[in-house]
């Protein structure tokens, strides 16, 4: 991990690619994403609402990267606040009429707003702990979101509107497309500045980096609260796209699926996840779909990924990329 | 000048009485060694004095203010800095990364004008032996403890404290860490040092505090201390025993 004023200064081309935040082969891979739902044979609807799942699991798992790769905190309460943002969002398209593109964005403060608390919270607490009460944060939403029926309709599901009139799944694509890349975007230039070796000091060794003069209350509320903002954003495209909200969506089990993909695809790279999410729900669906019969298999294969994973690179895919196909000096 | 001073520093824990009642100074350009028998509380003291973990009771002042209990983030900018036992660096972060983190954090804001230069030079200053690009986990014992010197130089302290620095060094890095401390010394910055070689206190150090089960039993200059009867019981035990 090098922060960009240590990186020579690549001039051209590469300079300015290196300013966005993409390698030649993350762009490759970006245009293959945006002209993917006009080939066949993905232009099929059910394939390009497999690749909104896809695209929508990989944003998840930037901003949870984000917190676990960088503070070093697992927030196993990710998806639930990821909900909190879709209930937040669709309540209010369904009581006050407020357009679903502005109702993401009150998703994202109201996120925000936990996430803020949340941090506040786990302050004095370390790894493990801190942990554990995000997650039983997220246990009490669920606990909510099934309780309180006069609100959330509790399991029926509540119907929120869509956020387009048509039944196609491309523009919704675009739409989380678009989401994935501006989450991208917005948690990679933050670590570039001096605000991610902070995150990476408080995450890497507390006590080293308070003698280092690094304030660690401060650093780890922004990241908290970012990373829960852009989950209750990305929630709230969740509840207008897929139309109907339970609290099964905030369950710590989907909290499982996007650390799985984050993990995989390589903790504190924030772009692994986001790369490997594609073929890995594929593969999921694939397995999903043709073993039927047996249900919950994909959990088996997440927890053997992650065994494998863990074993052999722990730097996940990212690691495994920039150990075989990039050259040294190129690293970013 | 005294730089550092306590006054009746207590640190319990629960019934356990680590740190009891120690009064103690620093003076401007003094390089104090802190000795004692293992287990006398020495990185507890310190640890105290940093804020890592506040004392119980009693009043540390330093640089002429109270600042008992303080952060050590706010401890670092006002010029206080040091180094670990164990040195803990930041395992996935690149020597100069970590060096970087005390340069851009610990100073007051503006005062640094070229992180990366400051901490070129602070790797420099202490003669790290590998490319600024290693990763901190690759590296051995002394290299880490070298790193993490330079991570505390970074911050431009005033006063210094080193916890066994010397510990598991051979003949010829001992020499080249009395050579850096001479150094670190020169540029005006005052230490206090942990340590349990004597060879290296009592070549470096002018004067010398001695602790044992957490309470001070000696502290003057270095050849007072070395040939106090109290200290050699502390380190030997007595012939009655």
């Amino acid at each position: 991990m090098e922060i960009a004023n240590t990186a020579p200064q690549a001039g051209g081309l590469s300079g300015l690619l290196e300013k966005v935040c993409f390698t030649p082969a993350g762009l490759v891979g970006l245009a293959v994403l945006i002209v993917l739902p006009l080939i066949p044979p993905f232009n099929q609807e059910y394939l390009v609402r497999w690749l909104v799942q896809a695209a929508f699991i990989a944003a998840l798992s930037v901003a949870f990267d984000f917190t676990a790769g960088y503070i070093n905190i697992v927030n196993f309460g990710f998806c639930a606040i990821m909900g909190l943002g879709a209930y937040t969002s669709a309540i209010l398209g369904l009581r006050t009429g407020l357009s679903p593109w502005v109702g993401i964005w009150t998703g994202a403060v109201t996120a925000a707003a936990l996430g803020f608390v949340i941090g506040l919270i786990t302050l004095r607490l370390r790894g493990i702990f801190a942990a554990c009460l995000a997650w039983f944060f997220g246990l009490a939403l669920m606990g909510l979101a099934t309780k309180m029926v006069w609100l959330t309709r509790g399991p029926l599901g509540l119907r929120a509107p869509r956020l387009f009139e048509t039944s196609s799944n491309v523009p919704y694509y675009y739409v989380i497309l678009a989401m994935l890349l501006a989450t991208y975007l917005v948690t990679r230039l933050l670590v570039k500045t001096k605000m991610g070796l902070a995150f990476q000091a408080i995450g890497q060794n507390m006590e080293a980096a308070r003698t280092s003069g690094v304030n660690p209350v401060y650093y780890r509320i922004v990241n908290f609260t970012l990373s829960c903002a852009l989950a209750g954003w990305l929630g709230g495209f969740y509840a207008h796209y897929y139309g109907i909200l339970t609290p099964d969506m905030m369950h710590t089990s989907k909290t499982v699926e996007v650390l799985a993909v984050a993990y995989i695809g390589g903790r504190g790279s924030l772009w692994g996840g986001a790369v490997i999410a594609f073929p890995f729900i594929f593969a999921m669906e694939l397995v999903r779909s043709s073993l039927s019969s047996l249900p919950g298999l994909n959990l088996i294969i997440y927890g053997l990924l992650l065994i494998l994973v863990m074993i052999y690179y722990s730097g996940g895919f990212a690691e495994f990329y920039n150990q075989h196909f990039r050259k040294k000096e190129a690293r970013a | 000048m005294n730089i550092l001073e306590t006054h009746n520093l207590t640190k319990r824990f629960g019934g356990l009485v680590a740190v009891n009642n120690v009064s103690m100074h620093v003076q401007e350009g003094d390089v104090v060694g802190l000795i004692g028998p293992n287990g006398a509380g020495k990185t507890t003291l310190i640890n105290a004095i940093s804020g890592l973990n506040p004392p119980t009771s009693g009043k540390v002042i330093m640089f002429g203010r109270d600042t008992t209990g303080k952060a050590p983030e706010k401890m670092c900018r006002l010029g206080l800095s040091r180094t670990f036992q164990i040195p803990r660096p930041f395992p996935k972060m690149s020597a100069l990364e970590s060096v970087m983190t005390a340069a851009i954090f610990g100073n007051r804001p503006g005062k640094v004008q070229d992180p990366v230069a400051l901490s070129r030079e602070m790797l420099a200053f202490v003669e790290f032996p590998l490319p600024e690009s290693t990763i901190s986990e690759q590296l051995n014992t002394v290299q880490l403890k070298r790193l993490d010197l330079a991570r505390a130089l970074a911050s431009h302290p005033k006063l210094l404290f080193l916890d066994e620095l010397a510990s598991g060094l051979s003949e010829g890095e001992l020499n080249d860490l009395m050579k850096i401390i001479r150094k670190i010394s020169r540029k005006g910055i005052s230490i206090l040092m942990i340590e349990h070689i004597m060879q290296l206190i009592m070549q470096v150090c002018n004067r010398l505090v001695c602790i044992q089960f957490g309470t001070k039993i000696a502290e003057g200059t270095t050849e007072e201390v070395a040939n106090d009867p109290v200290v050699a019981k502390a380190y030997l035990g007595s012939s009655g025993e």
